[in-house]
């Protein structure tokens, strides 16, 4: 597997989205399902993978300068106010930049709790997540409950950005699908989800992710927020200003969470409305460890997260709905009999058993529904990162001092 | 830096609880307001205070509880009474202690949403001298014959699945593919399946070969589907995708998703999608900008509800146990606003006559 390894960390992800998008195929065919691979279920995907990634690289941010922000839930929910606010009074503009700054501002009250005074990070966050909804809600009455169509918990309907379509690449990925190739056509009508009628918000939360990949490890600045959370005491050695550089690396984070607030007002509600985000920022937490503390691993754990729930919103006809999700089972079954050959080949006997009694539990279920609960998609998410955290866990690594105090002259 | 640490903590947690306190809106209105209106005269519900206590969502959401809003202020204008309003949090654990609070101050409390039902039972067993009416459930011990659970305990419930049939109907006459959808917000509970019974039933009675696509937000005991605006306007799509041209939703604040959903995909397709609306007259209680999408709604006149319930409370004729508010006084029925069912209005009306009669009887269950 050492040439696998040896790839850089775009190809290796291709390469595995190449095999899920094959599994995926083989499944659909054998479920007599096609919304494994559709576009439709693509686009769902997508548009419901954007709060999650820009959620966990506002993790990765905060984390990579050694701050927990366990507070991520909180600023994305500042995010959804300040971003209606915004949106109201500047159009769909003024929404962004104003979720932004709602957000960051939400981080920068964590960055003044537990890098300035050295709170409990896990304790601040907490707070701020206790603090966020009571603040909106606070705001609402004042603001949009005066508004035509606002209420103390809701805000008018505001405009989104608009969506744009890639022009020559779709016509060619729709006349691939369109051939009927086994697999080759099943990756063109996916792909094909992803650059037509894609909204320009969208566009924006995907090209945060190189700007990040570039940023953290390609920069001077990125450099110095990273030492921060491998090694602040040799960073304060060499000059590097750790306080200040933890404070940019926890506002980043609250501004990105405060985005992820924005979008999901924007672009997939419509409006504001109290307690819809949904524990995203937790999710997003989740894609953060998947992920490995990478920005494209975060990218590639958001996009696996939002699958089952996308899928799950376009799984129904007028004879039934839940069939396609049903399928899913029979993928977790076929990808943890795949860790299990691979746990046996590394020499871990006790991960292998362990994941062949997992698969063999979705195998039973499996064939043993016609479809699938609808908890199911909302539970994958927790599931999959138990399962990652549970073989894979000595190949993660997230930076060495995150979540510990750190103070000037103290080791 | 200990000392430090602790001022901050206490600041934070005081911060918290001062902002979450802010977070419930219990309004006072003055009693006196009532009694300006009528000119000084005075009126049978002088001196009475009627408790309206919202579910989620509250005074604004456009929809249901704006229904229960309207039916109050009707009550304050015609009755003279006075009222204050109370609205749960957003997770709903308040719910309890906001009855008791409303108990306290009122001879009246009306509970908007079977989620109160429990609640009810015990701050009505807590405080035997107030009257208490909940919205959408019955209200009776079905475990021992149906008898209401208290002698102070009303339960007002909605014959939807009539109103809901004559939507289906005009549903029917007015798709030109073929194929209709519906949206229920929560599934699993028994509430919601009567909308969808009763709108598949009126589009088969005008067009047998009708496709209904029905799905649901969420199952019980799941709730985020009320107000899940993000989750319909997905759905929504799909359903548009799928070739049906009409959606009703039966999703309270999850509504606007729809109609969000039917303004997208008449743009982006060219060809006029609609929706249809639930609880309010939809068309008057969205912005502008989806007005032209929503062909109808489905009245669920919870005004009509509360104005009554409170008018039997005022003559000492407080009922206990379950009223229901059907076609044949008008406490179902559909909306015209917008115009875009004139024509066939006759056709709907002679639906109507024959639920009356009995001519039709309209299913529960899909």
């Amino acid at each position: 597997m050492s040439w696998f390894t040896n790839l850089p960390s775009w190809a290796r992800w291709s390469l595995a989205a190449a095999v899920g998008m094959f599994v995926l195929t083989v499944v659909q065919r054998v479920s007599g399902t096609d919304l494994l691979t559709e576009e439709g279920t693509a686009q769902a995907m997508l548009r419901w993978s954007i709060p999650i990634l820009l959620a966990g690289l506002g993790g990765l941010y905060s984390e990579r300068a050694g701050i927990v922000n366990i507070g991520l839930e909180g600023m994305m929910i500042l995010g959804t106010w300040f971003g209606a606010w915004g949106a109201l009074n500047w159009g769909p503009w003024g929404g962004l930049a104003a979720g932004l700054v709602g957000g960051a501002l939400g981080g920068l009250l964590h960055a003044v709790a537990t890098v300035s005074f050295g709170v409990d990070q896990i304790i601040s966050g907490v707070g701020i997540n206790i603090l966020a909804p009571a603040l909106t809600r606070f705001l609402s009455e004042r603001v949009f409950s005066g508004e035509a169509g606002g209420s103390v918990s809701q805000s008018p309907r505001v405009d989104g950005f608009g969506n744009f379509t890639v022009p020559g690449l779709a016509d060619f990925l729709g006349t691939i699908r369109d051939q009927e190739i086994f697999w080759i056509s099943d990756v063109a009508g996916f792909s094909r989800g992803f650059v037509a009628e894609m909204s320009w918000f969208t566009l924006i939360g995907l090209l945060t992710v190189p700007l990040s990949g570039w940023l953290l490890w390609k920069t001077r600045v990125g450099l110095r927020m990273r030492i921060c959370g491998e090694n602040p005491n040799a960073g304060e050695s060499l000059g590097v200003n750790i306080y200040g550089h933890k404070y940019l690396g926890v506002i980043i984070s609250g501004g990105l969470s405060g985005l992820a607030g924005a979008f999901i007002v924007l672009e997939l509600a419509g409006l504001y409305r109290g307690g819809q985000t949904l524990g995203r920022g937790f999710i997003g937490l989740a894609a953060l460890v998947f992920g490995n503390w990478r920005a494209i691993g975060v990218l590639a754990g958001s996009l696996v997260f939002s699958y089952p729930f996308g899928l799950s919103l376009v799984d129904f006809n007028a004879e039934s709905s839940g069939g396609a999700t049903r399928a899913l089972l029979l993928v977790i079954a076929i990808a943890l009999a795949g860790v299990m050959v691979w746990a046996q080949r590394s020499g871990k006997r006790g991960d292998a058993i362990l994941a062949g009694l997992f698969a063999a539990i979705a195998l039973v279920w499996y064939l043993g529904t016609e479809t699938a609960a609808a908890w199911l998609p909302n539970t994958m998410p927790y599931a999959l990162v138990l399962i990652v955290l549970l073989f894979a866990s000595q190949r993660l690594r997230g930076p060495r001092t995150a979540g510990l105090p750190y103070r000037r002259g103290e080791t | 830096m200990k000392r430090s640490w602790r001022n901050l903590l206490m600041l934070l947690a005081v911060f918290a609880l001062a902002a979450a306190a802010c977070g419930d809106s219990s309004e006072s209105n003055d009693a006196s307001e009532g009694g300006d209106d009528s000119g000084g005269e005075a009126m049978i519900g002088d001196g009475v205070n009627v408790g309206l206590t919202f579910d989620i969502g509250g005074r604004g959401d456009q929809s249901f509880n704006d229904s229960a809003a309207e039916g109050i202020d009707r009550a304050e204008s015609d009755f003279g009474i006075s009222f204050t309003e109370a609205e749960p949090n957003e997770d709903g654990s308040n719910r309890a202690e906001l009855l008791q609070l409303q108990a306290d101050q009122s001879d009246l409390v009306v509970a908007v949403g079977f989620l109160f039902a429990e609640d009810v039972r015990a701050a009505a067993g807590d405080n035997a001298d107030t009257n208490f009416a909940v919205i959408d459930d019955a209200m009776l011990d079905f475990d021992n014959g149906a008898v209401p659970w208290a002698d102070n305990i009303a339960g007002l419930t909605f014959a939807e699945e009539q109103g809901s049939f004559l939507v289906g109907a005009a549903a029917a006459l007015k798709s030109e593919t073929g194929t209709i959808g519906f949206i229920g917000g929560v599934g699993g509970f028994g509430l919601i399946e009567k909308f969808e019974a009763g709108y598949t039933a009126g589009a088969q009675a005008v067009n047998p070969d009708i496709v209904v696509i029905p799905q649901y937000i969420t199952q019980a005991p799941d709730f985020d589907g009320f107000f899940a605006a993000d989750r319909a306007r997905e759905i929504a799509l799909t359903m548009y995708g799928q070739d049906a041209d009409i959606i009703y939703h039966a999703a309270g604040g999850s509504g606007a998703g729809l109609f969000e959903a039917a303004k997208e995909q008449s743009e982006s397709s060219g060809s006029k999608v609609w929706a249809i609306g639930v609880d309010s007259d939809q068309f008057n209680t969205v912005s502008e900008d989806v007005q032209e999408f929503i062909l109808t709604s489905m009245l669920k006149r919870v005004d009509v509800a509360v104005v009554e319930v409170t008018d039997a409370h005022l003559n000492g004729n407080f009922e206990a146990g379950n009223t229901v508010y059907d076609l044949s006084v008008d406490g179902v029925g559909y909306s015209t606003s917008g115009g875009f069912v004139d024509d066939i209005v006759p056709q709907l009306e002679e639906f109507k006559e024959q639920i009356i009669a009995g001519d039709i009887v309209v299913p529960t269950e899909p």
